[in-house]
């Protein structure tokens, strides 16, 4: 199966991950060999039935709702790239709604 | 010895220990805060002034956490994971951050944005991974314990390389929170010891559920063991998918001793099926990646760690820049990877049906470890012992297929652990051991007794 | 060409809660940015969320006051995108198996009469943050307080016909989930969001159209007027010829317009799978049964009873059980002494009117029922009544007596015959000649002489019992 450079951009833009052009061959050769890989499972038939397998508890367990955050050891304001007046900053525009 | 003697003595290993590259953050200020708080404890916990390495993708306050990326270079997380904090209440101490595969996902330490780990045994060799500094760390003698994150074998794996002690607990009986996500359904903060003692003192202190991890286990925390001093009437199982006829010599010859010593101490030897082997790997780069996909999203360079944004200067180029040049080669493609597993069209043939593969593994196991079954696998843990750096990184399916012996049992949530039981020609060869879900005493147990027995320095060949 | 209009509404409410959907942080609306936050709703790596056990009850029973089946199992799922407002880059919701499933709203349609849209799922899942554009200049301001409160998404089936009949949808289902205290469902202050999906189809056909989103919808109102624009957009490229193609817009409600967001190529793959962080969501029976017990007399239920229990017409009984705090007044004003209809009148009037400008009723349920039962005495007139209502001494809680504030206020008549007696003659005495003249025929003078008395008395002569006093001494 050959997935071409097309296909490999668009899952790097779902991704918003940003691939270089020269980037790409290599990329899209690595990418193929472990579809391939993977695609093995192929072999087992898409009816297979199996007892669903959960890693952790059967059921989740809730909190009360109680208002008791975790405090934190340095504000937001300490670890942002770009803040002001209280707010993190990015740029303007590019795929946002003008809500 | 009082803390500030021992974090005193740890600061000059960890000084001598440099070349190896094993840590990303440590400072003789950090270890001597540590000795205070213990030192200033009015009752000695149970583990008292024990220094620990803690892999770099567990979260503390006072030092980075940079899950050994460049996304969050000099990354200063504002809460510390709760096991940890449950160490430290004990007594324990952290002596530093030790390097690691990029948001653990690697096998050998080599995709470390900050550089290699040298295996302590032979530098141009790797220590193993993901966690390869929390296990080079602790064959140098560098700290007796150290912690890890197993996604799929990755503190069994360099434990193996290494020539020391590392123990995967059951999901869910220690907390991941604090723990950076990667595969958040295989995720398990796992312990390095340089003796099996070690591991479980750790190991005992960290589990127990946790209110803050949905995914932990309501049961009550785990008792290290006391020691036994036979194995009579203990069943232990050989997979046969384990022990293909082309296996390296030098981990057959250390296996061959395990089973012998085993038989000697008085188990029963038995062999067993575990048919859906050949799949844990495929299965597992297809789950670990989706999961990861996800849960690295939050690594956009808008509320904290690096930014770079590109020349458009708008929102999808800050995403792009800071995704695209703070990620390296192999968290990229798993992340592509897992993007693609999830995306429309393919979400059934890949993601759906590793699920059905996962279950189907989980099944194998269960049928043959339990009441009608066996007690324990043994299998050996790696296919080979440490290989050279460079030799697997420029086809990632070579490094995926490291993991063959460690994966099944991730994907299963079961117990194991990895024990050294000789050397090759002074690489270390180590044994996997697994148990049923919860039965880490009787696992345990059995490790500390074979680990006296068996000499695992030894040359096996 | 006759168009119908076939309408879905996709409707996300605030829940209320203390604490947000995943974590301990406070939801309260109005801190300063930013400072409502953890390593949970910030997205931080290792944070790992816990759901919210009163967001599950609420939803629990909005779901149950909706008539759907609460699945016992349910499952979070992350869905995946980037935006500035999503932390985490996937937001924690629920997809293929949500909370509850197949219920229904019975409303009036303003075409068809009663009518019931059916209600396709309830799900929970957590809110974004809010992203406040040009604060600074050229920058996005990101607040993420709001990140993860809990929400409940309601979809509706395409069973509506018209913008008219959405908003009765919107205006019962914000009654419904305000009676079951959910939610506070107001959309102008954000606790109640809607986006539409509106198609057109020729009148008789079953096939479905190409459907549109309308997004940016702030009011009941103006999702109609947003639909009303839209529908008409649409027949107007059909019956030019065009094609309708799949696409998301949004409303402008200075111009009543729609325009283009985005169309289907652009849309989002989100990629849901179960969140791994989340085991599944399981509600015993015994739990769901306490839900269902925690719910209020809903507002149908209430409305019949109001009308069978007291005699009431059923637009009256409407008004008064629109809000469970209005019928709940009524009730009281009843049980303490008032006579149904009177009670109705002045809830529906005076009372409401208070409640409105105020918040909550000014004046305690047996203080009115006391002052109706004046009324019906004649001890005060129906419009001093107004008066002695309005009065800030009978709001005060201290008070204990109607007639004592009445008597205060120089507002109570008289209607002792003698006394209303005294005063007449003494009109007729001061007025010879409009006597005459009334006794001539001008039968019209009744109403000058009850003026008179009224003014003699300084307003205080029960106007009702001065006339037939007046007619008889006239006659003599």
């Amino acid at each position: 199966m050959t997935i071409g450079s097309d296909q490999v951009k668009y899952v790097a833009k779902l991704a918003e991950i940003g691939v270089a052009e020269h980037e790409l061959p290599k990329l899209v050769e690595q990418f193929n060999r472990i579809v391939d890989y993977v695609a093995q499972l192929d072999e087992v038939p898409s009816d297979t039935k199996a007892e669903p397998f959960l890693a952790g508890p059967e059921a989740t367990p809730l909190r009360e709702d109680v208002v008791n955050s975790a405090p934190l050891a340095r504000p937001p304001a300490a670890m942002a790239p770009e803040f002001a007046d209280g707010f993190f900053l990015v740029p303007r525009h590019g795929a946002m709604e003008d809500l | 010895m009082t803390a500030a003697a021992v974090a005193k003595d740890v600061g000059a290993r960890l000084a001598q220990a440099a070349g190896l590259n094993a840590t990303l953050h440590w400072s003789a200020e950090c270890l001597e805060a540590e000795a205070r708080r213990v030192d200033g404890m009015s009752t000695q916990g149970a583990l008292h002034a024990l220094p620990l390495a803690v892999k770099d993708n567990i979260v503390t306050i006072e030092e980075p956490t940079t899950c050994g990326s460049r996304i969050l270079e000099g990354y200063v997380s504002p809460f510390t994971a709760t096991a940890v904090r449950r160490l430290r209440a004990a007594g324990a101490m952290v002596a530093c951050k030790a390097n690691l595969d990029e948001f653990a996902m690697g096998s050998s330490t080599e995709h470390s944005a900050y550089g290699r780990v040298n295996n302590p045994l032979d530098h141009e060799r790797v220590p193993g991974g993901s966690s390869g500094g929390s296990a080079a760390l602790v064959a140098a003698d560098v700290v007796p314990a150290a912690l890890g994150s197993e996604t799929g074998g990755s503190v069994r794996q360099p434990a193996s390389f290494c020539g020391v002690v590392g123990v995967k607990p059951t999901y869910g009986r220690v907390s991941r929170y604090g723990l950076v996500a990667f595969g958040s359904s295989l995720d398990c903060i796992s312990v390095f010891g340089k003796t099996v003692n070690h591991a479980s003192r750790v190991l005992a202190v960290m589990s127990g559920p946790d209110p803050l991890d949905a995914t932990s286990v309501d049961r009550p925390p785990m008792k290290a063991p006391a020691a036994i001093s036979s194995l009579a009437g203990l069943k232990v199982g050989l997979p046969r998918e384990y022990f293909p006829s082309d296996l390296h010599p030098g981990v057959r010859a250390g296996l061959d001793r395990t089973v012998a010593t085993l038989r000697e101490l008085g188990a029963t030897i038995s062999e067993v099926s575990l048919p859906h082997s050949k799949y844990a790997v495929p299965t597992y780069y297809i789950i670990a990646p989706a999961e990861a996909a996800a849960n690295l999203a939050r690594y956009d360079g808008v509320r904290y760690g690096v930014r770079r944004v590109g020349p458009e200067g708008d929102i999808s180029s800050l995403y792009r820049a800071t995704r695209g040049s703070g990620f390296g080669a192999e968290v990229r493609r798993r992340i592509l990877i897992g993007t693609y597993v999830l995306s429309a069209g393919y979400y059934d043939a890949y993601y759906r049906k590793a699920q059905t593969v996962r279950a189907l593994i989980a099944q194998d196991f269960h049928q043959v470890l339990g009441a009608n079954g066996v007690d324990l696998l043994l299998t050996p843990t790696t296919p080979t012992p440490a290989f050279k750096a460079g030799e697997k990184t420029e086809d990632p399916v070579q490094m995926y297929l490291a993991d063959i012996f460690v994966c099944a049992i991730s994907l299963a949530g079961l117990p194991a652990l990895s024990l050294p039981v000789g050397r090759d020609r002074g690489l270390p060869i180590g044994a996997q051991l697994i148990a049923g879900a919860f039965e880490e005493p009787r696992l345990l147990a059995v490790a500390a007794l074979l680990e006296r027995t068996l000499g695992g320095t030894e040359e096996v060949r | 060409m006759s168009w119908e209009t076939v309408i879905g509404l996709e409707v996300h409410v605030q829940l209320l809660t203390r604490s947000k959907m995943f974590c301990g942080c406070s939801t309260a609306f109005g801190d300063p940015p930013n400072t409502n936050v953890c390593p949970v709703c910030l997205g931080l790596p290792g944070a790992l969320p816990v759901p919210n056990a009163q967001a599950i009850r609420l939803a629990t029973r909005a779901a149950l006051a909706l008539g759907c089946t609460v699945q016992s199992r349910s499952v979070f799922a992350r869905k995946n995108y980037f935006y500035p407002d999503l932390p985490k880059g996937y937001q924690i919701s629920q997809f293929d198996l949500p909370l509850a499933t197949h219920g229904w709203l019975e409303f009036d349609s303003p075409e068809r009469g009663r009518m019931r849209c059916g209600i396709t799922r309830l799900h929970v899942e957590e809110d974004a943050g809010k992203l406040l554009h040009d604060r600074v200049p050229g920058k996005t301001a990101v607040d993420l307080n709001r990140a993860g409160t809990p929400l409940a998404e309601i979809v509706s089936e395409p069973d509506i016909r018209s913008p008219a009949e959405a908003r009765v949808y919107l205006t019962t289902l914000k009654q419904i989930l305000a009676y079951a205290e959910v939610s506070d469902c107001s959309m102008e202050q954000g606790s109640l969001r809607v986006d539409a999906n509106i198609s057109i189809r020729k009148a008789g056909d079953s096939t479905f159209g190409v459907k549109c989103e309308v997004k940016n919808l702030n009011s009941f109102a103006n999702v109609e007027r947003a639909l009303t624009a839209e529908r008409d957009r649409q027949i107007g490229l059909v019956e030019s010829g065009q094609r309708i193609t799949q696409s998301t817009l949004l409303f402008n409600a200075g111009t009543g317009q729609v325009r283009l967001l985005r169309s289907k190529e652009e849309s989002h793959d989100y990629r849901y799978f179960p969140d791994p962080d989340l085991p599944p969501l399981v509600l015993t029976q015994a739990w769901i049964d306490e839900q269902r017990g925690a719910l209020p007399e809903l507002p149908d239920a209430k409305r019949e009873r109001l009308v069978m229990a007291y005699g009431l017409s059923l637009e009256h009984a409407r008004v008064i059980a629109a809000d469970r705090a209005i019928a709940s007044y009524f009730e009281a004003v009843v049980a303490a002494g008032a006579e149904a209809q009177a009670a109705a009148n002045w809830v529906m009037g005076d009372a409401l009117a208070g409640y409105n400008a105020a918040g909550h009723f000014t004046v305690a349920p047996a203080r009115l029922a006391e002052l109706t039962r004046l009324v019906a005495q004649n001890k005060v007139s129906q419009q001093a009544a107004k008066r002695v209502f309005a009065s800030e001494d009978l709001a005060n809680p201290s008070t204990t007596s109607t007639l004592a504030i009445a008597e205060k206020l120089g507002l109570t008549q008289v209607s002792d015959t003698d006394a209303l007696g005294s005063w007449v003659d003494e009109v007729l005495v001061a007025f010879p000649k409009e006597v005459e003249r009334y006794r001539a025929g001008e039968t019209k003078l009744i109403a000058f002489f009850v003026g008179q008395v009224m003014k003699r008395s300084q307003g205080k002569a029960d106007p009702k019992g001065v006339q037939p006093v007046l007619a008889e001494k006239l006659r003599a």
